[in-house]
C-alpha cells in the first residue's frame, strides 16, 4: 500500500518543481506582452537613501553571489567537490557563501523594515510585495540555517541536489535524493519552487531587464538646479 | 502407402516437434517474468539489505538470515520490516530482543519497499537458505592488522583529500569525526566518531559500507560505490577516531556563524568604503532644503 506521505513527496518535489517552471514561462512571456512596461522593480526610494542604501546594496550582492554559488554547483558539481577536496578549501568556500547569505538576509530585513515603517512606502507597497517578502525571508533564513546547521551544503548540494535537479531538467525526476533531506532543506527546496511560480506575478521580473550597460557606462551626474525663482 | 505412413508419421513428428517448440516457448515466456523478478529481488536485497544482513553468512549490523522464516512467521516479519520503529515504539517483545542484539541500531526504512516487495524477499531467502552457500553469504574483506599508513590514508578519503575511485563524495561532505580540523566536518549526517563501536566493528562496519542502505546515501552511492581497498582504510580511520575520541566539537557551527557575522560586518564596511561618494553631501541637504521652503 503506498501511503499519503509518498504522495505528497511526489506532489512536493516530482511535480511542484514543473508547476513552477511553467507557471514561470507562461507567466513571464504573458506578462510581458501584455504589460511590457509593468517589467519593472518600482522605485521605492522617494529621495530617501540612507536608509534603502544598506538595504539593497548588501541584499544585491548577497543575493548575486549566494545564486551564484547555486548555479556554478548546479553545472559544475564534480569540480566544486575537487576544490572542496582539502578541507581548508571547503572552509573558504563555506566561510564566503556564508557571509553573502548573511548579507542577503540583512539586506532583506533592511528593507522590509523600511518599507513596514514608511508611510510613503507602505503607499506604493502590493500585496504581491508582500508575498514575494513572505517568500524571500523564508528562501534566505532556511538558506543560513543550513548552511550553518546542515553543513557542507556546498559538497552535499554537489552530491545529492545536482542530481535531483538533473533529473528535473532532464523530465526524469528522481525524488530518492532529497527525500530524506532535514525538514529545512525540504522547505528550501520546495518554496524555491514557490518563489520560481511566483516570479512573474512579483517584482522580481526586473531580474529579466537589467540594464547591463550600468555596468560599464560612464557615471552620469544628475544635478539640481533649483535656484531662488526657479519654481522647482 | 509406405510412402504416405511415412509422410503421416513425418507430419505428427513434425506437428509434435512444433508443439513441444510451442510450449518450450510458452514455457520461457511464462517463465521470464519469474526469473527477472527474482534477479529483481536479489538486486533489490543486494542495495537495500545486504549491508547489515548475510543469509548464512553470520551475523553484521543486523541477524543472519538464513531460515528466518522458520524462526518467526511470515506476517510478523513483513510487519517488522515494513516499519520496524512502529513495532519496536508498540513494546513488542520479539522486536525488542533484535533491537538489543543490534546494540541498540534500529533498521532504518527502506526505500521502495511494499508488502508485495517484502514478500518477494522472504521468498528468496527461503530459496537462498536452502543453498549450501547462498550468493548472500557476505563479502570478504581482508582481516590483516590495519596500519598507521591505513589510518592516514582513511584520514584523506574522509576529508576528500584521496579521491574515491568511483567518483563518490568524500564523506566530510554530511558527517563529521571529533578532533578532525578547524570547523569539524559536515553536520547534515550523523557524527561518525564512534561508527565503528555503534555498528559492532569491522565486519559489519565493512559490510555496511559496501552499500550504504540509509535513504539520503544509497541513491549517492549505488551510482558510484567504494571500492574493497578504499574501505579498509576507512575502517581503520574510523576505528582510530573512536579509539582517540578527540575534542567536543559541537560548538563548531557556532564558531562557524561567529565567523561568517564578522566575514558580513566587514563586507558592510567594505560597502560603505567602495560607495563613499554615495549621494550623502548633495541631495540630502537639497531634499532637507526642499522640504523646509514646503514647510514655509
Amino acid at each position: 500500500m503506498v501511503s499519503a506521505q509518498h504522495y505528497f513527496d511526489q506532489l512536493m518535489f516530482g511535480v511542484a518543481p514543473y508547476l513552477a517552471l511553467i507557471t514561470f514561462f507562461l507567466g513571464t512571456i504573458q506578462r510581458y506582452r501584455a504589460q511590457a512596461f509593468s517589467y519593472s522593480s518600482l522605485s521605492s526610494q522617494f529621495l530617501e537613501n540612507k536608509r534603502h542604501f544598506w538595504g539593497m546594496v548588501p541584499l544585491h550582492y548577497g543575493i548575486l553571489v549566494v545564486l551564484g554559488g547555486h548555479v556554478v554547483a548546479f553545472m559544475f558539481p564534480r569540480e566544486v567537490l575537487a576544490w572542496n577536496g582539502h578541507p581548508i578549501r571547503l572552509y573558504i568556500l563555506e566561510i564566503s557563501a556564508l557571509v553573502f547569505g548573511l548579507l542577503t538576509l540583512l539586506g532583506l530585513v533592511m528593507a522590509l523594515v523600511r518599507r513596514l515603517v514608511y508611510r510613503k512606502i507602505r503607499t506604493v507597497t502590493s500585496l504581491a510585495d508582500i508575498v514575494l517578502y513572505a517568500l524571500l525571508l523564508v528562501q534566505v533564513g532556511s538558506g543560513v540555517y543550513v548552511a550553518v546547521m546542515c553543513s557542507w551544503g556546498s559538497s552535499w548540494f554537489a552530491a545529492s541536489a545536482t542530481p535531483y535537479l538533473w533529473s528535473i531538467v532532464t523530465l526524469d525526476p528522481d525524488i530518492s535524493y532529497v527525500l530524506a533531506m532535514p525538514f529545512a532543506v525540504k522547505l528550501h527546496i520546495v518554496n524555491a519552487f514557490l518563489v520560481i511560480g511566483f516570479f512573474p506575478f512579483t517584482r522580481l521580473v526586473h531580474v529579466l531587464v537589467i540594464p547591463n550597460p550600468y555596468l560599464w557606462r560612464k557615471p552620469q551626474v544628475v544635478r539640481w538646479n533649483r535656484g531662488p525663482g526657479s519654481g522647482a | 502407402m509406405i510412402g504416405i505412413g511415412n509422410t503421416l508419421s513425418g507430419s505428427r513428428r513434425v506437428e509434435r516437434r512444433r508443439s513441444v517448440q510451442q510450449v518450450g516457448v510458452f514455457a520461457i515466456i511464462a517463465a521470464f517474468p519469474l526469473a527477472a523478478r527474482g534477479q529483481e529481488t536479489a538486486a533489490y536485497f543486494k542495495q537495500n539489505c545486504y549491508s547489515c544482513h548475510t543469509i548464512g553468512g553470520g551475523r553484521l549490523v543486523g541477524p543472519d538470515l538464513k531460515d528466518v522464516t522458520s524462526r518467526k512467521d511470515r506476517d510478523w516479519i513483513v510487519r517488522f520490516i515494513l516499519n520496524p520503529q512502529a513495532m519496536i515504539d508498540r513494546g513488542d517483545p520479539y522486536a525488542t530482543r533484535i533491537l538489543g542484539e543490534a546494540r541498540g541500531v534500529v533498521m532504518p526504512p527502506v526505500a521502495g519497499l511494499s508488502r508485495d516487495r517484502a514478500n518477494q524477499i522472504l521468498d528468496m531467502i527461503e530459496a537462498e537458505s536452502a543453498f549450501e552457500k547462498s550468493q548472500f553469504e557476505g563479502v570478504k574483506f581482508s582481516d590483516r592488522p590495519f596500519t598507521a599508513a591505513d589510518v592516514d590514508r582513511g584520514h584523506a578519503l574522509f576529508t576528500g583529500r584521496a579521491k574515491f575511485k568511483n567518483s563518490g563524495p568524500p564523506c566530510m561532505s554530511c558527517h563529521t569525526v571529533r578532533g578532525l580540523t578547524l570547523l569539524g566536518g559536515g553536520r547534515l549526517g550523523v557524527d561518525l566518531t564512534k561508527v565503528s563501536e555503534r555498528i559492532g566493528g569491522r565486519k559489519p562496519l565493512s559490510a555496511w559500507l559496501v552499500s550504504p542502505a540509509t535513504v539520503t546515501m544509497q541513491p549517492v552511492f549505488a551510482k558510484h560505490p567504494l571500492e574493497a581497498e578504499e574501505i579498509l582504510p576507512l575502517v581503520a580511520y574510523f576505528e582510530h577516531s573512536a579509539k582517540q575520541a578527540g575534542d567536543d566539537d559541537s560548538v563548531a557551527p557556532l564558531t562557524f556563524f561567529l565567523v561568517g557575522l564578522a566575514g558580513m560586518v566587514l563586507m558592510l564596511g567594505l560597502f560603505d568604503v567602495v560607495w563613499k561618494n554615495r549621494f550623502r553631501g548633495v541631495r540630502r541637504p537639497l531634499v532637507a532644503g526642499g522640504e523646509m521652503r514646503t514647510s514655509v
